[in-house]
């Protein structure tokens, strides 16, 4: 993309579209998973501690807004990127665009339907009943870690069209 | 940078037995050896990136397919650093290691990698020429 035709006044900074900046945002997107993995992982050890004091426990429950989270995740990434702009790859078919956007959007919904369980179980088991700090984090831990899961999507997202860019440019 | 000579190996070993000497302090103070998976974890953190590295075909811009692979192994390279310093942090949380070990164990654990990281980068720069 010359320098001509862009749209807005910032340009771009030199450094966003470089290979480094791409695979840190690779690393930045699996440090991020983790850190919402081990924070469910967290409150399910707390659950089973002695420090537990309360009748609540963590349960399959608790766990489900994760699973399709990262069903969201893994489904969004898997869609090639380049096949979302145009139908003009004619060697897989017609209608790739489409499809693909059919994928993507059930990627999302899956997405945003584990960040919409981490809230409700959030709200009935924990709010609604009342339950005080110690055992509330729990339901805290499970709303951060649906959202870490999100950011990290966005975070892989970005890079891997950062990714495209830079081929493009290669491929010139 | 640099390339790497007889003083970089030395100071290299003396900061790894430095990070298994903390690793292994955490464990047998307390008596619990949890904290010895994050040697495991750190030591396992790089193969990811290897494996993917040798499946993969760098030069093959076009299809893309290469870098996927890539970015795979990155992402689980990513996924098991963050976890080792994840893990004691959990087990001091709940109890089953105290603070202390928590401390000393991520503290030692980020010594043995970055040990492995720059010892793979001299490694990989003598490679090259």
């Amino acid at each position: 993309m010359s320098s001509e035709e862009r749209l807005f006044r910032f340009s771009k900074p030199a450094w966003l579209s470089s290979v480094q900046a791409r695979n840190a945002g690779v690393y930045l997107a699996g440090g991020l998973f983790s850190l919402a993995f081990y924070i469910l992982l967290d409150s399910a050890v707390w659950s089973a501690s002695p420090r537990n004091a309360s009748p609540l426990h963590v349960n399959f429950v608790d766990w489900l807004p994760f699973v399709f989270s990262s069903l969201g995740m893994l489904i969004i990434n898997s869609v090639e990127k380049s096949r979302l702009a145009s139908d003009s790859f004619s060697y897989s078919g017609s209608g790739v665009a489409w499809k693909a956007r059919v994928v993507l959007f059930l990627g999302f919904a899956a997405l945003a339907g584990g960040m919409a369980g981490g809230v409700t179980v959030f709200v009935l088991k924990f709010v609604v009943p009342g339950v005080g700090m110690p055992a509330l984090g729990m339901g805290v831990e499970n709303v951060v870690a649906n959202a870490l899961v999100g950011v990290s999507t966005v975070v892989l997202w970005v890079s891997q069209n950062m990714e495209d860019e830079y081929a493009y440019n290669l491929a010139l | 940078m640099p390339t790497a000579g007889l003083k970089t190996i030395i100071a290299l070993s003396f900061v790894l037995a430095l990070g298994f000497l903390l690793v292994i302090l955490s464990c047998a103070l307390y008596s619990k050896y949890h904290p010895l998976l994050v040697v495991a974890t750190y030591v396992l953190a790089p193969v990811p990136n290897w494996i993917c590295s040798h499946c993969a075909n760098p030069d093959d811009f076009v299809e893309s397919s290469g870098a996927a692979i890539l970015d795979l192994g990155r992402f689980c390279t990513g996924f098991l650093v963050v976890m080792g310093i994840a893990l004691p942090v959990v087990l001091a949380h709940s109890g089953i290691i105290a603070t202390a070990a928590a401390v000393m164990s991520i503290v030692g654990g980020l010594l043995i990698y970055g040990t492995i990281i720059s010892f793979g980068q001299f490694f990989q720069e003598e490679q090259e020429f």
